[in-house]
Formats: structure tokens, C-alpha cells, sequence
């Protein structure tokens, strides 16, 4: 046990209260700690970020190292190339590692090719000008030149012809010669993407349209969805323009490194190991605690808001095992979401309840712009402050959160509420601490308790299911090791 | 269902005229007159697209003076059309559709039996596709489609392009060539057909498996 790690600081952004509003950290509070993640899981990999000062230098040349083994050769000097990037990267780690990645991929393609047109095109999840927030906070329109944009799912699309018939993508995403796909191995989503070709997913989310989006959420089922990135992927459209792809290597508590290659599914085996093991054992110790109050704060939207490398999406999961495809629907996602009947109980008896450990929800700091309303119908929530909550009762995706949800004007007071209400001291912080977590005390010793027998589980039992499960050929784990 | 309490307001000052506002409005309540944009108050749906796409800056989200209330009374209509319309669609009536709004599938069912024959009719009587206005426009779509309306893009508009592959069109040879990656294609496909041929009367505490 630790003292508490400073958590991400408010930024500023449309979404979000103004920071100045965010009065206290949940950190802060009396009977705080941390833990660090390689105390819970030595067998976690050292990472080169966060590390010191000059810390994101070493990510600079992990990043040039990795590339210069990347063949390039395809582009010439008079080609266009477009850095394709999605928002979720710069919510890693404060988002500088991220940032820096993209201008290392610019500045050794440029050099390794004599290419002068090389754009930064970003996509977003659902809050339409977030990377263009990001650009500017990080210098990458500077950096690109003025050659950089943020895109939306909404913007001018192209028909892509697939295994599966024509999907779409964003046109701008696609106007270059050459693409560059420059992502990550952090999980995020696992309740959506289930580990399944996780690295290939944005070119069927943050790069493609609605219609192809919405194919994702509705219209092939929780596990199938997947499919939809693999198929525009493989389409000879992107196939013609994919240059090769560039990931930092993300664990739950650090950048171990980067990863570049021309093979996407190799890069994405690679991925899917990291994302199950790395990050599995996180969401395993998750599923065993028995009882909690969490608090949000950090940020992003509800749901992403992160502990451990853990979102808070997938803790309201974590009394399932989300890495088990055998079990369709996840405690969250929007397919279970929508099986939730007029009297909002699941339509079919075999779908998991949200995660009955979390006792309440203080939602000190988090962002609009993603449908929120299921968790707060669903789990006892208690906002800090009334601009939060007017902001939420503002936003298009979100009319009805607050009409489940209390306001309380501190969060002292929230806090105090929760501790009477709910009789319990167990504390679990989503503010991005960097290396760890701050928890309550009580729940430190829980954690620190639970956590030998859960990376044993891991490694011998779920592990090789998990892969197995994915056609991901187990050797890699041992390469790996290496 | 949705509370419409906002409304898009331009500054005609900023505006410049490009019309990308126009071609991003899911209920097409805003046009370029004069080379200016001028709202259709009573349509807005007040999703905020056109606020947050326009180039310049030029349009805010004001509260309106009178909030609305659009929704599509479902008890008004044949309940067997309505499962008739979702159960071709491969929905079930009561499986929520957006997530934003909450509107249930038999509330676009509901819309298309009151005469809406679009994506954009189905929207502003529901207001389903003014929240994200991403994750539902397929099952706008394929509702619609089931209940035999021809679909035509609106020209020169980026509201929607056309419908996609479903869990019942995904050719067998796909589902073969990627049998051992995790998609699980036939299983999901039904699980969906559970949920769609669940009978509305006696869901709940049933299990698949039972
Ligand atoms: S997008 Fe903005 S600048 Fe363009 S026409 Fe609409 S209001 Fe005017
Ligand atoms: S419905 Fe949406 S895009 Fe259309 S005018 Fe209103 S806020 Fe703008």
C-alpha cells in the first residue's frame, strides 16, 4: 500500500465541466491509498512510461527503433499518406505518449521516404470534435502542418465493397494513397470487441461511417460484431492502401514499448495476447470483489472512465468473465442493453444482472457525449455538483441520466452519503492513476489478497481457454516470454 | 420518446454558407437559404450535429422556450401489424432500438403504421436517430425495408447511404473461412432470433437453455 497517485487532472474540453468546478479528487480523501499494479502481478512487464522525466523521449525512440524496421517502400516520394489515429489513444497516460507516437510516425516516414504529404486524419467515438480538441492540446496541427483533422462518423462517406457486402467508410480516412494505422494495445471496450481483433477495429468504428457502425451494434449479434473491422479490413479497397500499422504497446500500467509491422493480424495475435493476459488478470481480481462504491473520476465519458487499464463499462461487467466467448451477452453492452424489456428486466432470464457489487456510483468527474442513462437506471448514483448534472440534462445522448441519478453538491458529502447508505468502506477510484489504482484502504487488502490466486487462474486456466477461444496460436505466448 | 429541450440556433454572422450542416441533419430541419442557414424550429430534433460539424463555429444549442415531446402512442395501433413489421425486421417489439431515446422497436413500428415512410419521418415522429445519431440508423432501416418502404438516399446528403449486412445475410462461406476466430456468427444469429420470437407476454426469467 501506497500513498494515492496523482490522478489525471481535469481538462479542459465541451464535454466536460469546466475544471475549475472539479474541486476535489477522490484521491484526496481521507483513508486513501494506492497499489501498484507490478506489486499485484510482478510478472507484468517494465515500462518505459510512466518513468521519470524524460520518460517520453524513450517513447520517441521506441517509436523511431520500431519503425525503421517497418518497410516502407510502397510509398514514394510524390504519394499522399494519411496517419489514421482515433480518440481513445490520447486518453492513455495523459495522452502525450500518443501524441508523440503520431509525430514519430511523420517525421521517420518522411525521412525514410521522401514523402512530403503526410496527413494526420482522426477519428472519435461519439463526441464529435474530441480529436480536434486533441490536435490542437497536443500541437499535432503544428506538427502536421496544418494537415490534420478530426473526423466523424457523420462526415462524407464511400462505399467499400466486402465479404459481406458494401459497408462504408469515412472518405477522408481514405484519400491518400497510402494509410497509416497508428493505434494501441490498451482493451478499452471489452465488452464490445470481446479481444477480438481488437487492432483491426477501428476501420470498422473510428475510420468507417455510421452505417457500418451501426452494422457493428445491431445488426450481427454480440460476438459477430466483430467481424465488421475484419471485413472492410480485408476488402481489396483498404488492402490497396494499407501501408502498414504502428501500436503503442499498452499494458494496465504502462508503455512497455512499440510495435510496428506490415502484417496487421500478426501485430493483432500479439495484441490479443497482451489484452488477455496484461489485462485479464486486472478484470479477473475485479470480478472478486464482493462489495464497492466506485467513484468516476477522470476525463472521459461515463463509461471509459479508468482504473487498473479497467473501464468503468467493464467493471459494471466484472461479475461475468468478458474474455469467455462461450458467454454471448456481457453484464453491459449495448446488445444486452437493448434486450432490457419495457419493465427493465432482461427480456431473456439468462442475461447477467449488472455487476451487484457496485453497491453506488459517485460520479464525481466524467464527460458527456456516450448514452449513460442504463448505468445510472441501473446502479444507486450520486453526481457531485450542479453544472455536472445540468450539463448531462443537456446532452443529446444523455436526457435521461440525471432522471436517475442525485446531485449532491460535494464530493465530501457524496462520499459521506454513500458510506451511510450503503454501510460499507470498500472505495475503488477510476481517476487513471498511472501505474496503479487508488482504492480505500479496505479494499487495498482485498486486492492485495485476491490478487496471487488470480494471476494463477489466469496463466493456467483462462489463459490458454481465452486464446484458444481466438484461434490465437498459444506459442506466441512463449515468444513472447522471451 | 424523446424531451426536446434544446434548439439550434445559427449566427448568421459566422455562417458561410457551405451546407454541411444540411447534409449532416437526420431530419433534414435545417437549409441553406441566401447562403445562410436558416432551422425549421418546429423540426429540430436537437441532436447537435449541425453544432458540431459546422466549420465555422456558427451554430449554438439554445434551450427552446416550450420543450417537446415527440413520441408515437403504440397502444393507438394493430398490435399484429406492429409484430409483424418487427418480427420481419428480425426485432423484438420491446428491444430498445436507440440508445439514446430509449425508443423501443415497436415505437418505429407504431411511426410507419401513422404514415412515416423515411429514415427522417421515422425520426421526427420518435425522435430515434437525434441522440448519437449513429448506432440506430440500421434498424431505422431495416424496420422500414420490412415494412416494404423504398429507401432512397436523400442526393447530396451524408444522413445515410443504405443498409448493410445483418447476422441473416452473412454469406456461408464467410462464416466458414473465419470459423475459428472467435465470431461466433451462427450462435449470435440465434441469440437474435430468440430475442425476436420471444412471445412479449412471457419473457422475462426465461432461459435459452431451459
Ligand atoms: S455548417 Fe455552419 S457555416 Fe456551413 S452552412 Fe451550416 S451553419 Fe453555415
Ligand atoms: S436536428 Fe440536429 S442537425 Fe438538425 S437542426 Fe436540429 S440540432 Fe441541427
Amino acid at each position: 500500500m501506497h500513498k494515492p497517485i496523482t490522478p489525471i487532472s481535469a481538462k479542459p474540453s465541451q464535454y466536460g465541466i469546466n475544471p475549475a468546478l472539479v474541486k476535489k479528487r477522490a484521491s484526496e480523501l481521507p483513508k486513501m491509498c494506492s497499489l501498484n499494479l507490478q506489486d499485484l502481478f510482478p510478472d507484468l512487464p517494465e515500462v518505459i512510461f510512466p518513468a521519470g522525466p524524460n520518460a517520453i523521449d524513450d517513447v520517441r525512440k521506441a517509436a523511431i527503433e520500431s519503425l525503421k524496421k517497418v518497410d516502407m517502400s510502397m510509398i514514394k516520394s510524390e504519394d499522399s499518406v494519411n496517419v489514421l489515429a482515433s480518440h481513445h489513444g490520447f486518453t492513455l497516460f495523459g495522452g502525450e505518449p500518443y501524441a508523440e507516437l503520431l509525430k514519430a510516425i511523420k517525421d521517420v516516414v518522411e525521412e525514410k521516404t521522401g514523402c512530403k504529404e503526410v496527413r494526420l486524419r482522426a477519428g472519435v467515438g461519439m463526441r464529435f470534435r474530441e480529436t480536434e480538441e486533441y490536435i490542437k492540446s497536443y500541437g499535432l496541427d503544428t506538427y502536421y502542418h496544418g494537415k490534420a483533422i478530426g473526423l466523424a462518423p457523420v462526415d462524407e462517406g464511400i462505399p467499400i465493397e466486402t465479404e459481406i457486402g458494401t459497408l462504408y467508410g469515412l472518405k477522408k480516412i481514405y484519400d491518400a494513397d497510402w494509410i497509416i494505422h497508428a493505434h494501441h494495445t490498451d482493451v478499452r471496450e471489452v465488452h464490445f470487441h470481446r479481444q477480438v481483433d481488437k487492432a483491426v477495429k477501428p476501420f470498422g468504428m473510428s475510420y468507417a461511417r455510421i452505417e457500418t457502425r451501426s452494422t457493428y451494434h445491431q445488426n450481427l449479434g454480440p460476438r459477430a460484431a466483430n467481424f465488421t473491422a475484419r471485413a472492410l479490413f480485408e476488402s481489396d479497397f483498404v488492402q490497396s492502401k494499407f501501408a502498414f500499422a504502428s501500436f503503442l504497446d499498452v499494458g494496465p500500467h504502462g508503455i512497455v514499448g512499440v510495435d510496428s509491422d506490415n502484417d496487421l493480424y500478426a501485430l493483432n495475435d500479439r495484441a490479443t495476447f497482451i489484452g488477455c493476459q496484461r489485462y485479464g488478470k486486472v478484470m479477473t481480481l475485479f470480478g472478486e470483489i464482493d462489495e464497492c462504491i466506485a467513484v468516476l473520476d477522470f476525463p472521459c465519458p461515463v463509461p471509459y472512465v479508468f482504473s487498473a487499464g479497467v473501464i468503468y463499462a467493464n467493471f459494471t461487467g466484472a461479475n461475468v468473465d468478458l474474455y469467455d466467448l462461450k458467454t454471448p451477452l456481457p453484464s453491459y453492452t449495448w446488445y444486452t442493453e437493448a434486450f432490457y424489456g419495457k419493465n427493465d428486466k432482461p427480456l431473456l432470464g439468462d442475461i447477467p444482472p449488472i455487476n451487484p457489487a457496485i453497491k453506488m456510483c459517485v460520479h464525481n468527474y466524467a464527460w458527456t457525449g456516450y448514452p449513460s442513462a442504463f448505468f445510472s437506471k441501473h446502479i444507486p448514483t450520486i453526481v457531485v455538483g450542479q453544472e455536472q448534472a445540468n450539463l448531462f440534462d443537456r446532452d443529446s445522448m444523455n436526457l435521461e441520466y440525471m432522471d436517475y441519478a442525485v446531485s449532491i453538491k460535494s464530493l465530501e458529502a457524496a462520499m459521506e452519503f454513500a458510506y451511510q447508505t450503503t454501510g460499507i468502506d470498500k472505495v475503488i477510484i477510476f481517476d487513471g492513476a498511472m501505474g496503479g489504482m487508488n482504492v480505500s484502504e479496505t479494499m487495498a487488502e482485498l486486492l492485495l489478497e485476491k490478487a496471487p490466486l488470480v494471476s494463477e487462474k489466469v496463466d493456467q486456466e483462462l489463459l490458454p481457454k481465452w486464446l484458444k477461444q481466438r484461434g490465437v496460436d498459444v506459442s506466441i505466448l512463449d515468444k513472447l516470454k522471451k | 420518446m424523446k424531451q426536446v429541450t434544446l434548439l439550434a440556433k445559427v449566427d448568421q454572422d459566422k455562417c458561410i454558407g457551405c451546407k454541411i450542416c444540411t447534409k449532416v441533419c437526420p431530419v433534414l430541419s435545417i437549409s441553406v437559404v441566401n447562403r445562410k442557414a436558416v432551422v425549421n424550429e418546429d423540426d429540430c430534433r436537437a441532436c447537435g450535429n449541425c453544432e458540431q460539424r459546422c466549420p465555422s463555429h456558427a451554430i449554438e444549442m439554445v434551450p427552446r422556450e416550450k420543450p417537446l415531446k415527440v413520441y408515437v402512442d403504440v397502444t393507438k395501433f394493430d398490435q399484429g401489424k406492429i409484430s409483424e413489421i418487427c418480427e420481419k425486421a428480425h426485432f423484438n417489439p420491446e428491444q430498445v432500438l436507440c440508445y439514446c431515446t430509449g425508443v423501443r422497436a415497436d415505437e418505429v413500428a407504431a411511426a410507419i403504421l401513422d404514415g412515416a415512410k423515411t429514415p427522417e419521418a421515422v425520426s421526427l415522429m420518435t425522435g430515434i436517430r437525434t441522440g448519437c445519431t449513429i448506432e440506430c440508423v440500421q434498424p431505422v432501416l431495416r424496420m422500414l425495408e420490412a415494412a416494404g418502404c423504398e429507401l432512397k438516399p436523400n442526393e447530396g446528403g451524408w444522413q445515410w447511404y443504405g443498409t448493410t449486412a445483418t447476422a441473416w445475410t452473412v454469406p456461408k462461406e464467410v462464416k466458414e473461412k473465419y470459423s475459428t476466430r472467435g465470431f461466433y456468427f451462427e450462435e449470435d444469429r440465434e441469440l437474435l432470433d430468440d430475442i425476436a420470437k420471444l412471445n412479449v407476454e412471457e419473457k422475462g426469467g426465461k432461459n435459452r437453455d431451459a
